[in-house]
């Protein structure tokens, strides 16, 4: 079959592959480069579950080719931690229990450290309009939205 | 007193949260092991059809298919709870009963492989007549879908206690009302996934479940297999919220895939044949007839309520009374008769949900509130005057022991100024409060208790092995919480080795709310045997009396000279010198009565406790397009005394969010047989957006035998929180709710209903 060249940057490390062309970014990421924090939750990019961060910008992978990302910068949760040290938001997110099932939380947290990249004191409101692009079945968001506005506080 | 404990009672983080903050957590389609295949399932696209032939042979000739199966390959065992409901095959043989129904697979070296091959299999059906309505199925002439089954009743709940006729005809006010409910979705995060690897003549099994040792126990049966060889091993699940419960035909499937094939099997389920082939939650249709006194006190109660059951009996007998139970367990019965129904109907398959039995319980609740008014009582008068105390007993013999619910209702009201809001209802305004008891598990047999072992390293560290699984609720950190506080070490000195059925042992598991109060108290007393090892080494050492010690932040100290203290790691390594580690074994097992029995013996202590709760829902309606909004809700539990507070508040919330706002938007979407709203993007799932400003107040109680006190938290509010958006929103529109979820069309009928009337 025939397969394309790609070359991005994941988490700060550079990667060549040689990929199908309909494989989706969700698929290189879990099965070709073992990132497994980003998961499949709906396949049709309803969710957010297989969030990541795309130059900047949080996209669904499950949606995203593979291709596409060529000569991309992409931060998955795995590399959300630096010099290990967890992220604000990770921390947040722990402390304010804003985690249960976990299976959306990946997602979650890169939605929300996009939000904090481009904007470092967003409002309550505006953090639940961000979030409002995933969807989690377990918290009833209040957990989640008040560790998005701690994580925001430590940041500062 | 608030500060006898060192972490019970306190906002820990979750020992289980920093894995999944940093992605590491592995749930089973995470999983990748050597040589593993990728299975498929091929599902009927009939709602009722005999299966005339299935034929692998050109599926197995695709390269790269290294096994297939179909019902033939199988033992033909039917798989069920009871001994009175073994009808589901899993994989059957004889006809298909639902759209979805699994009838074969592959396994392959990958997906595409799979996908290819499945188009390969020939399937000859002869189509059957279908039936969808649980009240047309009831009838004579209806297509039988279980020969077994008379006008596929599968299950008939019959309830009588007092004298019901003479106490309604002697009624000062009597009301009957039929509401009606669709099944809601799951929706749990996590699509359904099964790894299965079997070597040797052992089978490890991998997939999110809410108990791994029943779970383990219907795979031993259906494989002809020694429990002993069916491992079920710890995964994270991404939630379950009862849907998890039950053994899968997907578990069935990839471990006779992966005997076959001699190599690791994995399914993972699309979103869509989640929704259609895993569990879904029972519509419903609920008649309520209620009689009153004068003064509100209720004095019988007649019901009838009919479940669509779906294509199997799957826990019939318990869905078919949850919400029965959780209502007399919260309100004074003296006169009542039930019954209850649950149909087969050709759709797939169902099971217990958090928030099972809405168009009952929320009718109920709307039903009482408008008698109330016509009484001249509140909703909070007549809750409080037919509400359950301490020590009293059951329509069906349960006996209450610790009971806050008066106090939820009193602080829930407090806080919303309900009384104030209820006697002056603006437009298109409404508030309303719903209440529901909770049992800390049911009778289960001997799978009903728990136990823990607990074992102590040299270095003071600690392994904690208990069958108490996870399902996202919180219940591993539960567990280390509770050893942490009993052992004197902190949280993160204990590891836990836990729901993996080599090494566990039985566990109720976490669908009877049975967790902290069983699971919880079967770890506190395993520990507090291994403590007294230590304390009488530490006793011993320090030259003071065993009752002087004190356990803390890893140190044997003496209470009465604090000073005088040693490491407990010494303790440990003492013991070891004399041959007697620090480990400990312990069992809970509740004071259940074991006669007791759904359908054939329907009385008797149900629960060694019960958890209360009250919510307090308020709603606003847009007058023209009849969409409603929550503005605000609140929510009081009574959980006994919370272990972690934190964790009981996410579970309210969550609540809140599962069972209150999908009030006005959940509902699953059916064509006949065919489920209209699989996925995501059709089946609407509240969002951030959709949330009320919650208040959760955590009504601290203690049970006398909850561990610590503790007893159930979070279900409560999930069985009452669709009544207190429901009673909001009759109150609203000034009569009484018919149908959920409140979708604005069924707002606007109802606002048109009230036409005419002032509000």
């Amino acid at each position: 079959m025939k397969t394309m060249k790609v070359t991005f940057h994941v988490n700060d490390e550079k990667v060549t592959l040689h990929v199908r062309p309909y494989e989706t970014l969700l698929e290189t990421l879990r099965e070709r480069l073992d990132l497994i924090g980003a998961k499949e939750a709906c396949g049709v990019g309803a969710c957010g579950a297989c969030t990541v961060v795309v130059n900047g910008i949080p996209l669904r992978s499950c949606l995203v080719l593979t291709p596409e990302v060529d000569g991309a910068s992409i931060t998955t949760i795995e590399g959300l931690g630096k010099d290990g040290k967890l992220h604000p938001l990770q921390e947040a997110f722990m402390e304010k229990g804003a985690v249960q099932c976990g299976f959306c939380t990946s997602g979650m947290i890169l939605t929300a450290k996009a939000l904090l990249d481009r904007n470092k004191r967003p409002t309550k409101k505006e953090i639940i309009k961000t979030i409002s692009s995933n969807i989690c079945r377990c918290t009833g968001y209040k957990k989640i939205v008040e560790a998005v506005e701690k994580a925001a506080e430590k940041s500062v | 007193m608030e500060n006898e404990f060192t972490t019970v009672g306190k906002r820990v983080v979750r020992s289980d949260s920093l894995a999944k903050v940093t992605g590491e957590a592995c749930y089973t389609a995470d999983i990748k092991l050597p040589g593993m295949l990728a299975a498929k399932v091929l599902r009927s696209p009939y709602p009722h059809a005999k299966i005339l032939r299935i034929d692998l042979k050109r599926a197995l000739k695709v390269p790269g298919v290294k096994a297939a199966i179909s019902g033939f390959d199988t033992y033909g065992i039917k798989w069920g709870v009871f001994r009175y409901t073994k009808d589901h095959p899993m994989l059957p043989t004889d006809k298909v009963r639902y759209i979805g129904e699994d009838v074969a697979a592959v396994a392959a070296v990958d997906e595409e492989t799979a996908l290819e091959a499945l188009s390969h299999i020939r399937v000859d059906y002869e189509p059957l007549p279908a039936v969808f309505d649980p009240e047309e199925a009831m009838q004579e002439g209806a297509p039988q879908i279980h020969k077994e089954f008379t006008n596929n009743i599968n299950i008939h709940v019959n309830i009588d206690v007092g004298k019901v006729d003479e106490a309604m005809n002697k009624a000062f006010l009597v009301r009957e009302d039929t509401f009606k409910a669709a099944g809601e979705a799951y929706a749990m995060k996590e699509p359904y996934a099964v790894v299965a690897s079997y070597k040797n003549g052992f089978l490890d099994l991998w997939m999110p479940n809410a108990g791994p040792h029943v779970r383990a126990k219907a795979l031993s049966n259906l494989l002809k297999m020694p429990l002993n060889r069916v491992r079920i091993r710890h995964i994270n699940s991404g939630g379950a919220f009862g849907g998890r419960s039950e053994v899968s035909p997907g578990d069935l499937i990839a471990s006779f895939l992966s005997i076959k094939a001699g190599r690791p099997v994995k399914l993972v389920l699309s979103r869509e044949e989640n929704a259609t082939s895993t569990r879904q939650v029972h519509d419903i249709i609920a008649t309520v007839k209620t009689g009153m006194k004068k003064d509100g006190t209720i004095v019988a109660k007649d019901y009838r309520a009919v479940y669509d059951g779906g294509a199997y009996s799957s826990t019939g007998p318990i869905a078919t009374s949850i919400p029965f139970y959780v209502y007399e367990e919260c309100y004074r019965f003296r006169n009542v008769r039930y019954n209850g129904y649950r149909v087969f109907t050709n759709k797939g398959i169902r099971g217990m949900y958090g928030c099972h039995g809405r168009a009952f319980l929320a009718g109920n609740e709307a039903q009482m509130d408008f008698m109330a008014k016509e009484l001249g009582m509140d909703p909070v008068e007549i809750r409080l005057k037919n509400g359950l105390t301490s020590g009293e007993v059951t329509a069906t013999k349960s006996k209450i022991t610790s009971c806050g619910l008066k106090e939820t209702i009193q602080k829930a009201s407090e806080k919303t100024g309900f009384k104030k809001k209820w006697a002056r209802t603006q437009r298109f305004k409404g508030i309303g409060m719903g209440c529901v008891a909770m049992m800390c598990g049911f009778p289960m047999g001997f799978r009903s208790g728990s136990s823990c072992y607990v074992k102590m390293n040299e270095d003071g560290q600690v392994t904690l092995v208990t069958g108490v699984i996870d399902n996202g609720q919180g219940n591993e950190s539960l567990a280390i919480q509770v050893a942490s506080e009993v052992l004197g070490v902190p949280m993160e000195d204990i590891n836990l080795v836990n729901a993996d059925t080599e090494a566990t042992n039985l566990d109720p598991g976490s669908y009877s709310q049975a967790s902290t109060f069983v699971g919880a108290n079967a770890v506190k007393v395993a520990c507090e045997n291994a403590r007294r090892k230590i304390v009488a080494i530490a006793a011993q050492k320090l030259g003071v009396k065993e009752a002087d010690i004190g356990l803390k932040d890893r140190m044997a100290y003496s209470r009465k000279t604090p000073d005088n203290k040693m490491r407990i790691s010494w303790a440990a390594r003492e013991a070891f010198f004399r041959g007697e580690p620090i480990v400990g074994t312990g069992s809970f097992f509740p004071k259940i009565d074991f006669e007791r029995e759904w359908v054939s013996r329907p009385w008797g202590q149900m629960a060694g406790t019960f958890s209360f709760g009250t919510s307090v829902a308020e709603v606003a309606i847009d007058s023209e397009t009849g969409k409603v909004s929550i503005p605000h809700f609140t929510a009081a539990h009574d959980c006994g005394r919370p272990i972690n507070p934190m964790a009981v508040e996410g579970q309210m919330e969550g609540s809140i969010q599962q069972a209150g706002v999908a009030t006005i938007m959940e509902g699953n979407l059916w064509e006949g047989g065919f489920l209209l709203n699989p996925d995501l993007l059709e089946y609407k799932v509240p969002l951030a957006c959709d949330m009320p400003d919650i208040e959760t107040i955590i009504v601290s109680s203690r049970d006398p035998e909850g561990p610590f006190g503790a007893k159930e938290g979070g279900l409560t509010i999930r069985m009452n929180a669709h009544s207190a958006v429901a009673c909001a929103v009759s109150n609203a529109t000034g009569t009484v709710f018919r149908e959920l979820p409140l979708t604005p069309d069924r707002v606007l009928n109802a606002l048109q209903r009230k036409k005419g009337v002032k509000r």
